[in-house]
């Protein structure tokens, strides 16, 4: 017992700035906004009102708060499974001991060095018509076949969800597949080497051995992943400002425009409570999920 | 000039603080104010001004006016002084200014035997020259002229609405029902409309985006609306340019009128200073250097005439007559009306019929005027 006080000292010591920041920058900033969900709070009115559940009801009758969630939810849809896949299918090809196989690990990871606003003006040089880098691509192919596909494609404009989808999967490559690549050289050898014996094919191996041992690594980052496409906002901010026509207004974007553009304090922070609460969602279903599937585990073992 | 008056005023520095990135501006001085770290004087745009006088950031300059011999209020023009007045209140002296009115290419009407737009020419007239001035290029129908150039943006195409006696507000600007969803209003947005999508005299954004360049500069559109701002492009392209005023189905031509001026803190601690430097930057002096690069004109009387000495710039200074202030200049969350005109003006073009279009948006003003 004696010793157990100053190892708990040492111990609040070591958590007390993380604790600290986690306080004033996570949970004072939540509860002041759950205060605010419940006033009428205008940047510049003195008047600010309790309104109780009123900002709340008003997101029920906003068409552009409803549509904002469903371009989250189709953002979220497509970004997650395609990012992890992709992340995946890289970590894979990256996991073998060929020479100079760094050199590729690190340019994958490249772009999530990178700012977000810096990738986002590559993204949409990217896009553009006639000088855009999928326009001279078909431009070039045009010249190489002699087909003429048009190389006037403003691409953002024409499929402004799936090039911000693009933009996200390419963005968090990186670390998705460097963690992939950690929980991949867990995977003990000897596995993949019994298996062999037992005949199985590469798909097999990778199908039943890389997958079930690398299930606790795809739950983190599916977890993560799902958070970070939920709370997507630079891309669009910088990309598409939620055009052409609100196809990419999700979520973030249309608090930041509510709070800063129209100044409604009130609304925006009822509105970061409805995403809150969805977020929180999904991942306990999500863990749930998860758990039930190690218990089941565990039954048939 | 920044210079000039700290060399008259000796011990003062102005610190001129620049507000980057488009949209930016608001929000970032807006902030200031809450922070109670705004700015002695601020250029305050018409089409936000509101946002500021009706919140009571700003000083009524009538006090300043009044015992200032040295300054004379009728030296500028009346219609633009008045954007920033509420009843006997005036919130900003106007620095400068630019009507709406119509660029057309003279080259391009010449070429297609068209005669120049008239006084007094009605939206008829104007279809008519912008389909004789369409021209389809079957061989390359990327490469097509119009006869117009469109731009989705609703500070650009108000004027057309309002020459057809419809507005988007009521007078007091609490609503739109019985204004933006009048017939009028609709008569106007279907023929803006048409120009796009039944006579094709005008280009879809794609179309217009897809082109890379500005159609009217690059001489494949033979009209297009916009400020004062543009003649400086248009003349370091050598383009032979007219200006007219917007054709009118009304008694008289209308369009708006969007002005910058100074107006200055509330709170400020520096009242007569704030007044000197305000005055400083507005008189004629100041203003003949100021407007010299030709982005806008002068709301001095005196400068405005000095400059205008061509028969462009004099149709810009007959224009002010007829010319009124933007809703933003009075109305609070006029900023976001515009986004939904131009929501329903870009589903219009893509299909939507104009009635339906036209009565869901002014469903929507009038849900985002009911909560401020």
């Amino acid at each position: 017992m004696k010793t157990a006080r100053p190892m708990s000292v040492a111990g609040y010591l070591f958590v007390g700035p993380a604790m600290l920041y986690l306080g004033v920058f996570t949970l004072l900033p939540m509860v002041v906004a759950a205060y605010l969900s419940v006033h009428r709070w205008h940047l510049l009115k003195p008047d600010r009102p309790f309104v109780g559940w009123d900002n709340y009801r008003r997101l029920l009758e906003d068409p552009f708060f409803v549509n904002a969630i469903r371009n989250t939810v189709v953002f979220t849809a497509l970004s997650v499974p395609l990012g992890i896949a992709i992340a995946l299918a890289a970590a894979v090809l990256l996991n073998r001991g060929l020479p100079g196989i760094r050199v590729f690990r690190t340019i994958f990871y490249v772009p999530s060095v990178c700012s977000q606003v810096a990738l986002s003006m590559i993204w949409i040089w990217v896009t553009l018509p006639h000088v855009g880098f999928v326009n001279w691509l078909v431009g070039s192919a045009n010249a190489l076949l002699g087909t003429s596909f048009a190389t006037d494609v403003n691409y953002l404009q024409r499929f402004p969800m799936i090039s911000v989808v693009l933009l996200f999967i390419w963005n968090g490559l990186g670390p998705r597949m460097v963690i992939f690549l950690a929980g991949l050289q867990n995977i003990p050898e000897t596995l993949y080497e019994a298996a062999r014996v037992d005949g199985a094919s590469g798909w097999q191996r990778f199908r039943y051995v890389t997958l079930p041992l690398l299930m606790p690594t795809t739950f983190f980052i599916v977890v993560t992943t799902t958070i970070a496409a939920l709370q997507i906002f630079t891309p669009i901010y910088v990309m598409t400002q939620g055009g052409p026509n609100r196809a990419t207004d999700v979520v973030v974007f249309h608090i930041y425009k509510e709070a800063w553009h129209k100044f409604h304090i009130g609304q925006a922070s009822a509105m970061s409570y409805v995403l809150f609460s969805i977020i929180l969602t999904i991942s306990l279903l999500q863990f749930w999920a998860m758990k039930r599937r190690s218990d089941m585990i565990a039954e048939s073992a | 000039m920044r210079s000039e008056f700290e060399r008259r005023h000796p011990g003062v520095r102005i610190q001129i603080e620049n507000i980057p990135g488009e949209g930016q501006y608001v929000p970032k001085l807006l902030m200031m104010f809450v922070a109670k770290k705004a700015p002695d004087v601020m250029h305050l745009d018409a089409s936000y001004a509101s946002v500021f006088i009706d919140n009571d950031l700003l000083l009524d300059l009538t006090p300043e006016i009044k015992s200032d011999d040295s300054f004379r209020l009728d030296d500028y023009f009346t219609n633009v002084v008045d954007v920033a007045r509420r009843g006997d209140k005036l919130f900003a002296i106007p620095l400068d200014f630019t009507p709406i009115v119509l660029y057309y290419n003279k080259r391009l009407f010449d070429e297609a035997k068209v005669a120049y737009p008239a006084k007094g020419w009605n939206c008829d007239d104007f279809l008519a020259k912008a389909k004789a001035l369409t021209i389809d290029n079957h061989k390359e129908p990327g490469k097509k002229q119009y006869g117009m150039h469109f731009i989705n943006w609703m500070p650009l195409w108000i004027p057309w609405v309002w020459t057809e006696g419809g507005d988007v507000l009521s007078p007091d600007g609490r609503h739109a029902e019985g204004y933006f969803d009048s017939d009028k209003t609709i008569r106007a947005v279907e023929f803006l409309a048409s120009l796009i999508t039944k006579y094709h005299v005008a280009p879809t954004h794609s179309e217009a985006a897809a082109a890379g360049v500005d159609l009217f500069r690059a001489g494949r559109a033979a009209m297009h609306i916009a400020g004062h701002w543009m003649i400086i492009d248009y003349r370091s392209d050598g383009i032979d340019f007219g200006v007219a005023m917007l054709p009118t189905n009304a008694a008289s031509p209308k369009t708006v009128v969007y002005e910058s001026g100074l107006a200055i803190n509330r709170s400020t601690k520096k009242r007569e200073l704030a007044w000197e430097y305000v005055k400083f930057m507005t008189s004629a002096e100041v203003q003949k250097v100021r407007v010299s690069g030709g982005l806008a004109i002068s709301a001095q009387k005196e400068v405005a005439q000095y400059y205008a000495s061509d028969e462009q710039e004099r149709t810009f200074l007959n224009a002010v007559e007829f010319a009124s202030g933007p809703w933003g200049a009075r109305v609070e969350p006029y900023a976001v009306v515009e986004d939904l005109g131009r929501e329903m003006m870009e589903d219009i073009v893509n299909g939507t019929p104009v009635p339906d279009a036209v009565h869901k948006t002014c469903r929507l003003i009038d849900l985002e005027l009911s909560q401020q």
